[in-house]
C-alpha cells in the first residue's frame, strides 16, 4: 500500500521534473538574440522537411476526408429534406475540428515522430555533444529552427487540409449525388463567419502546432540515447501529443463555442 | 612529479564526480596535470569513466566537488557564455566521429569555420583543403558520412577537429573498433599533427601497445583516482602490480576477472539471502 | 542549388497556404457582413422570443441587415430585451418600422423580420441605441392550439 503511494509520489516528480525539464529546453532554445543570417537557411531547411513533404498526406487526407462527410451527410441529411444544408455542415465540421484536429494527429504521426527520431539519434551518435564542444549551442542550432518550423508549418497544412476537405465534400456532394451547386456554397457562406469558425480553427492549429512539436522536441532531446530508447521515445512522442492536442481541443472547443 | 602551472594546461584538482545525487561515484580525489604540447595518454580499465573524464573537461558534465583548471580557467565554475568562449579554444574526437549526417564530408568540416567567423567562402575552402589534406581525405569531400568507412570517418572528424586550431585535442578511444591499418593511420595522425601544430593532446585509451609508442605522459586511473602515472619507460619498469597487470594485460589481478559478487558456493547452493536478493 | 530548390519549395507551401486560407475566407465565410464593417445597435422588446437565440439573422424581406448580438431580460417585469446589430448600410428605418420574430420554413431557425415603417414630415429616424415599439412576439404552437381549442369551443 504505501509502496503504491511512494511509487505515485516518484511519478507524480518524474512528471514534474520532464515538465521543467521540457520548459527549460525551449526557453533555452528560443530566449537570445537571434541571427537571421545563420537561422534563416535552417529555418527554410526544417520547414522543408517538416511543412512540405506532410503536404501530400495532408492533401490526400483532407479530400478523403472531405469526401466522406459529403457522403455521410448526404444520407443523414435527405432523409430530413435539409440536403442543401450540407455546404455549411461539411465547413463547419472542417473548420471547427477536423481541419485543426486531424492536422495536428496527422503532423505528430508524420513529423513529430521524424523529429523525435532524427534529434534521438543525433543525441546518440553523439552529434549533440559534439555541436556543444565546438561550442555551438544544440539548442538554437537543432531545436529552435525545428520548433518554429513546425510552429509555422501546422497552421498552413491545417488550412490546407480545410480548403481540399470543403473541396472533397463540394465533389461528392455537388458532382456526385446532385445538391443544387448554388445552394451548396451559398449556404455555407451564410453560416460560415471569419471570425467564428475560420478564426477560431486557426488559433486551435496554433496552439496544436505549439504543443505537438514542443512535445516531439522534448521527447528527442531528452531521450535514453539507445535505439531502445529512441523507438520509445518517438512511439512516446506520438502517443502523448495526440492525447495532448484531443484533451486541449475539448479545452479550446469549450472556451470558444461553449 | 612536480610541475609548474605554466607547462600544464589542465590541472585537475582533488575531483569528485558522481552521475547523479547518490549515485555510484566515478571519482573521488582526482587529480591529475596535462602538460601542454605533449601527448598525454588515460588508460585504465573499461567502465571507469575515462570519457566522463574528457566531458568534464570539457565542462559538458559538472563535478560535486573540485577544480578543473584549463589555461588557468576553473571550468566548472565558468557561466555559459565564458565556458562557450573556452570550448571554442578546444576540441574534442568522439568515438563514434560524431560527422553532421545530413552534411557532406567538406560540410562537416567547413562547419565550426562558418558558425564561429565570417570569413569569405574562398578562404573557408583553403582551410577545409589544408585540413583534409593533413588526413589524406581531399579525395573524399564530397562523400556523405554513410559512404565512409570506420577509420575514414573517424579521419574526417579528425579533420573537423583541428579545423579551427584549438589549442586542446581530446581523443575518445581514437583506435576502438579499428583494423591494424586504420589504427596505424590514426597513431601517426595524433603524433604528427601534435608536433606540426603545436597541440596538446589528451587520448583516452586501453590500446596499450598502440598509445605507448607516442606518449609522452601516461596516467592510469582505476579506483576512482589516478594510480600511476609518468613517462612510457618509467611505468613499464613500475613495480605497481596493477600497473604490471594491466600493461601486461593479464586476466586476474588487482583488479579481479569476477564482478562484485558473493562467492559462487554460497550462491549456487540457494543461501536465503542470495534468494532475496533476487527477488528484489 | 540544393538549397535554392528547398527555398522555392518552401515558398510554394506558404503561397497553397495562403490561397487556402482566401478560399476558405471569399468562398466558404460570409466575409459581406460579419464583425467587420460600421455598424449601429437597435434594441426591442418582446413578450416571448421563442427560439431566438444570439447571431440569429434581422432580415428585411428576406436580406439579411444584421444580427442579434445580446438578449437579456429587462426591467422590473422581466420582459426579454433583443439588442440587434444593424449594417449601417441601412441607416434610414423610421420609427414607425415594426420587428416580429419570424421562423423560416416548418422546422427553419427563427429570425427577426424588420418591417420599414412609412416615412412622412412627423416621423423621426431610428438613432444608434434607439427602441422599436412595434414588436410582435414569437409563435408558440402550444399557445396557438389554446387558441384553437378555445375558439372551437365558443361555437
Amino acid at each position: 500500500m504505501l509502496d503504491n503511494v511512494a511509487s505515485l509520489g516518484r511519478n507524480v516528480l518524474a512528471s514534474v521534473a520532464g515538465a521543467g525539464q521540457a520548459m527549460m529546453m525551449l526557453l533555452r532554445a528560443l530566449i537570445g538574440k537571434p541571427q537571421l543570417r545563420k537561422s534563416w537557411p535552417l529555418l527554410m531547411q526544417q520547414m522543408y522537411s517538416v511543412g512540405v513533404l506532410s503536404l501530400v498526406i495532408i492533401v490526400v487526407s483532407g479530400l478523403f476526408i472531405g469526401m466522406v462527410l459529403g457522403l455521410q451527410g448526404y444520407t443523414i441529411l435527405v432523409d430530413f429534406g435539409a440536403e442543401q444544408s450540407l455546404g455549411p455542415m461539411v465547413a463547419l465540421s472542417l473548420l471547427r475540428e477536423l481541419g485543426p484536429v486531424v492536422t495536428a494527429l496527422l503532423f505528430a504521426g508524420r513529423a513529430g515522430s521524424a523529429l523525435t527520431a532524427e534529434i534521438g539519434l543525433m543525441k546518440a551518435t553523439e552529434q549533440l555533444s559534439s555541436l556543444e564542444m565546438m561550442a555551438v549551442d544544440p539548442l538554437r542550432r537543432v531545436i529552435a529552427p525545428r520548433f518554429w518550423a513546425g510552429f509555422y508549418s501546422m497552421p498552413l497544412l491545417a488550412l490546407i487540409f480545410s480548403a481540399v476537405g470543403i473541396y472533397g465534400g463540394y465533389l461528392v456532394g455537388v458532382r456526385w449525388l446532385g445538391v443544387d451547386d448554388g445552394a451548396f456554397w451559398s449556404v455555407m457562406q451564410a453560416n460560415v463567419e471569419w471570425g467564428q469558425d475560420i478564426l477560431n480553427g486557426f488559433i486551435k492549429s496554433l496552439v496544436f502546432a505549439f504543443v505537438v512539436t514542443w512535445i516531439a522536441l522534448h521527447k528527442g532531446y531528452h531521450c535514453v540515447p539507445t535505439s531502445v530508447g529512441i523507438s520509445r521515445a518517438t512511439t512516446s512522442t506520438v502517443v502523448t501529443a495526440s492525447l495532448a492536442v484531443l484533451g486541449l481541443d475539448f479545452v479550446l472547443t469549450a472556451l470558444m463555442f461553449g | 612529479m612536480t610541475s609548474t602551472l605554466a607547462d600544464d594546461l589542465v590541472v585537475i584538482d582533488k575531483l569528485n564526480f558522481a552521475h547523479s545525487y547518490g549515485a555510484h561515484q566515478v571519482y573521488q580525489g582526482l587529480s591529475l596535470t596535462i602538460p601542454r604540447g605533449k601527448i598525454t595518454a588515460v588508460m585504465g580499465p573499461s567502465g571507469i569513466g575515462k570519457t566522463t573524464l574528457l566531458r568534464l573537461m570539457g565542462g559538458q558534465l559538472k563535478p560535486q566537488q573540485g577544480e578543473i583548471r584549463f589555461a588557468g580557467q576553473n571550468i566548472p565554475a565558468l557561466s555559459r557564455s565564458a565556458l562557450y568562449e573556452a570550448r571554442k579554444r578546444m576540441s574534442m574526437l568522439f568515438q563514434s566521429g560524431a560527422l553532421f549526417t545530413d552534411m557532406s564530408v567538406y560540410d562537416n568540416i567547413a562547419f565550426p569555420i562558418r558558425e564561429h567567423s565570417n570569413l569569405p567562402e574562398e578562404i573557408i575552402e583553403t582551410i577545409v583543403l589544408m585540413k583534409l589534406e593533413a588526413v589524406g581525405l581531399r579525395g573524399a569531400r564530397h562523400l556523405m558520412p554513410a559512404q565512409l568507412s570506420g577509420g575514414m570517418a573517424r579521419r574526417a572528424a579528425l579533420a573537423r577537429a583541428i579545423a579551427l586550431d584549438p589549442e586542446l585535442i581530446m581523443y575518445d578511444e581514437p583506435f576502438a573498433g579499428q583494423d591494424p591499418i586504420s589504427m596505424g593511420v590514426i597513431v601517426k595522425l595524433i603524433k604528427s599533427l601534435n608536433t606540426s601544430l603545436g597541440l596538446t593532446s589528451v587520448v583516452v585509451t586501453h590500446d596499450v601497445a598502440e598509445v605507448l609508442t607516442i606518449a609522452d605522459k601516461v596516467i592510469i586511473i582505476a579506483n576512482k583516482k589516478v594510480v600511476a602515472e609518468g613517462s612510457p619507460a618509467e611505468l613499464q619498469a613500475s613495480a605497481d602490480p596493477l600497473v604490471h597487470q594491466f600493461l601486461a594485460g593479464e586476466a586476474d589481478g588487482p583488479v579481479p576477472f569476477h564482478y562484485q559478487a558473493p562467492s559462487f558456493g554460497e550462491e549456487i547452493l540457494g543461501v536465503a539471502d542470495a534468494g532475496g536478493a533476487h527477488a528484489r | 542549388m540544393d538549397s535554392r530548390n528547398t527555398q522555392l519549395a518552401v515558398g510554394f507551401f506558404v503561397i497553397f497556404g495562403i490561397l487556402a486560407l482566401l478560399f476558405l475566407g471569399l468562398r466558404a465565410a460570409n466575409t459581406n457582413f460579419a464583425s467587420n464593417g460600421a455598424t449601429y445597435t437597435l434594441y426591442a422588446k418582446f413578450d416571448n422570443i421563442g427560439g431566438l437565440k444570439e447571431r440569429s439573422p434581422v432580415k428585411v424581406g428576406g436580406v439579411v441587415v444584421g444580427r442579434v448580438t445580446r438578449i437579456s431580460l429587462d426591467g422590473d417585469y422581466y420582459e426579454p430585451l433583443v439588442e440587434m446589430t444593424i449594417s449601417q448600410e441601412y441607416d434610414e428605418f423610421s420609427d414607425t418600422s415594426s420587428v416580429s420574430i419570424l421562423t423560416s420554413g416548418l422546422l427553419g431557425e427563427q429570425y427577426i423580420g424588420l418591417s420599414p415603417g412609412f416615412i412622412d414630415d412627423t416621423v423621426e429616424m431610428l438613432e444608434n441605441g434607439d427602441y422599436i415599439h412595434d414588436t410582435k412576439s414569437a409563435l408558440v404552437l402550444e399557445d396557438l392550439i389554446g387558441q384553437f381549442l378555445f375558439s372551437q369551443g365558443n361555437d
